[in-house]
């Protein structure tokens, strides 16, 4: 199975009473509050551990895309992997992704992501997003009636810039461009994509169709995710979909030590700061219109499934900061301790939910940069060469050639998967 | 009132229709149908009512194929050419209201008076408006009632008892609401309220929370000739809250 470095570029420098204030992390946070000094900082250390990850042996780095909040300060991903891409060698640059209602034209998407893609010598996976209705519909202001439509439409538009050899003329519903005709073109014909979902069945038909890659990225873990990943792997069986693990991306908070009560020690706080002062208006969270119908009726019928090993009290005590560190562990919200415990439990993870590609959170909340990069060397020498030989059988379409060939010669493990043998 | 599922155009439209007299349409507002309310009855006593559900409420098909306001528009001059009685009444209640004001600026030879009741349609940067999509429960029935208690009055084309369905119903409408309210309920309407020719009526009940009474003024000032009403004791829905007071200004300016 393949690892790619992730974290939320969280604000580290909250007041401690933010929360008892009543202050709001995202769509409408209180600029009082972020120091731009300090937000460069954290931007700097940001990429100085992706660089560190890149030569851990990590499969890929992945950037993502939010608006006007604290909890993942990162508007444009696409700045942040420029900053990859040009200064790390082997990990691909996992841009998940990029909101497509947002871009307009969209063309821009296809623009930075095929730039990026020349700038990284063809390691960039071009990740889709509806973007969550805190960015797409209350920062950016899209009607959430229309945020599937112009992803759609956007995706179409991305996708065949980058493939056709003449310039053409696109008239869409929301986007009307007389002569698209790229450059640059991304080095890659067409990078992999992925589409991350959070249970929508359009989301699952598209994901099966096109042979994305999908990805369930929550930060509640196993027990959380684990009735919308199943019926979406039965979902993909009954619709005659592939059935390969490497098409299923899953985020993960890992806490790494040498041991069990050094994870605890190092990193207990910054997982309570990661948990609790991501607060969001709970009317933000699920405005009408952004769920079909359709989705509505299927998600009542199997998120039934499977909720007793975590209630909804447990991810409110979460969210609140009120578990123990190695409760968040229990519940699955973290994956913590030494790499012997750590790799033992993300194969159980991976196995059980079928995950070939593992998003790990290797940063939370205030956590100390050196914490960090000791959490990203182990997982790379003492975690990640233990589970390459997971899922090793399938091929792995969906992650890119160049970054595979350069991850292969530096991370441990690989060589003895069958499809490097050849 | 019949409930009956008919097509406009090549939408489906579910409508309560009933009584006798001149032609008065009637659009409801952003949450919903009020299905076979006591108001629309009470209407259908002088008049001849047509209460169609919007596109992409409830059982009504064709929110997907709108996509500008002039759509709306002339789905509605498309229902009253129908129609074929000639110019109607018409009546348009909060997103009932921009979608009647709409219609009547597109269509001035089909409209004889307009009623606009709690209109959306206008942005006033001086005075914002509730955004009313994220309104907590205990927030909105504030904004919405001068009572909270009159929401045990409120009709609904929704009477099932699943509770499922019904969230689906309020997402669907909802939803089909943001494609005109959202971010901000203006889709230019306020550069064509000159065109709007009939006699127009503003009515505006005190305590809405909802809509300012800035906006009523706003209204009232960009329509020639319209007047306004003030309704006490009544918020965004006056015509439950305090019926006979609007029915009353209602009949007398239809007169």
């Amino acid at each position: 199975m393949k690892f790619h470095w992730f974290a939320e570029v969280t604000y580290p420098k909250l007041p401690k009473d933010f929360v008892e204030r009543g202050e709001l992390n995202w769509v409408k946070p209180n600029p009082a509050l972020f120091d731009p000094r300090q937000s460069g900082e954290m931007y700097r250390m940001f990429i100085r551990l992706m660089q560190g990850a890149d030569r851990a042996g990590f499969d890929g780095l992945a950037v993502n895309e939010h608006h006007q909040g604290g909890f993942a300060m990162t508007p444009s991903p696409n700045l942040l992997a420029a900053s990859l891409a040009s200064s790390t060698e082997n990990a691909a640059i996992l841009v998940i992704g990029n909101s497509l209602a947002l871009y307009n034209p969209p063309i821009r998407v296809a623009e930075e992501m095929a730039y990026l893609d020349c700038l990284s010598d063809g390691r960039v996976i071009a990740g889709f997003v509806f973007g969550t209705p805190m960015d797409s519909v209350f920062a950016y202001g899209n009607p959430p009636i229309e945020v599937r439509e112009r992803f759609h439409e956007a995706r179409n538009l991305i996708l065949r810039s980058w493939q056709e050899q003449k310039p053409f003329a696109f008239n869409g519903k929301y986007t009307k461009l007389r002569y698209v005709d790229l450059l640059p073109r991304p080095v890659q014909k067409r990078p992999p994509v992925w589409v991350p979902g959070t249970g929508s069945v359009e989301t699952w038909d598209l994901v099966i169709d096109e042979s994305y890659c999908y990805g369930h990225l929550s930060f509640s873990g196993l027990y959380s995710a684990k009735p919308a990943v199943d019926a979406y792997w039965e979902y993909c069986d009954k619709s005659g979909g592939d059935m390969n693990p490497n098409r299923m991306a899953f985020t993960q908070i890992i806490c790494c030590a040498e041991t069990d009560a050094e994870a605890e020690a190092r990193y207990y706080d910054a997982v309570k700061y990661f948990y609790r002062m991501n607060t969001v208006d709970p009317q933000f969270t699920s405005p009408p219109g952004y769920t079909t119908a359709k989705s509505m009726r299927a998600q009542k019928t199997y998120l039934t499934i499977g909720e007793s090993k975590l209630t909804a009290e447990d991810k409110m005590r979460a969210a609140r900061g009120e578990m123990s560190f190695w409760e968040y562990d229990e519940k699955g919200f973290i994956i913590a301790g030494s790499p012997e415990r750590v790799r033992q439990r993300v194969r159980e993870l991976a196995t059980d939910l079928r995950i070939g590609q593992l998003i790990a959170c290797c940063h939370v909340g205030d956590l100390a940069e050196e914490v960090a990069a000791e959490n990203t060397r182990l997982m790379g020498e003492q975690v990640i060469p233990h589970l390459r030989d997971l899922w090793s059988e399938y091929p792995d379409h969906w992650t890119p050639e160049t970054s595979q060939r350069r991850v292969a010669a530096i991370s441990p493990g690989i060589a003895t998967a069958p499809e490097f043998a050849k | 009132m019949t409930m009956t599922m008919s097509k406009v155009g090549s939408y489906d439209i579910r409508s309560w229709s009933g009584g006798s007299g001149a032609p008065l349409l009637y659009l409801h507002g952003f949450e919903q149908h009020p299905g076979d309310a006591p108001y629309l009855q009470k209407l259908a006593g002088k008049h001849s009512v047509i209460a169609p559900e919007h596109p992409g409420y409830g059982e009504s098909t064709g929110i997907e194929d709108l996509q500008h306001i002039l759509d709306v528009a002339l789905h509605y001059r498309q229902l009253v050419e129908d129609w074929g009685q000639g110019p109607v009444d018409v009546i348009g209640h909060s997103l009932g209201g921009m979608f009647a004001a709409e219609f009547a600026a597109v269509s001035p030879h089909l409209v004889r008076k307009l009623v606009l009741v709690s209109p959306y349609g206008l942005w006033l940067d001086a005075e914002p408006a509730p955004d009313p999509f994220v309104l907590p429960p205990d927030a909105m029935a504030g904004a919405k009632w001068h009572d909270p208690a009159s929401a045990a009055a409120e009709t609904s084309a929704f009477t099932d008892d699943d509770k499922g369905e019904q969230a689906v119903f309020r997402m669907k409408n909802l939803g089909s609401a943001t494609k005109f309210m959202w971010p901000i309920p203006d889709r230019g309407l306020g550069r064509r309220l000159p065109y709007i020719k009939a006699p127009t009526l503003v009515i505006r009940g005190e305590a809405d929370g909802l809509v300012p009474d800035a906006y009523a003024q706003a209204f009232t000032a960009g329509i020639e000739g319209a007047r306004s009403e003030r309704i006490a004791a009544a918020g965004h829905l006056p015509m439950v809250e305090q019926e006979a007071a609007f029915l009353k200004v209602v009949e007398e300016f239809l007169a």
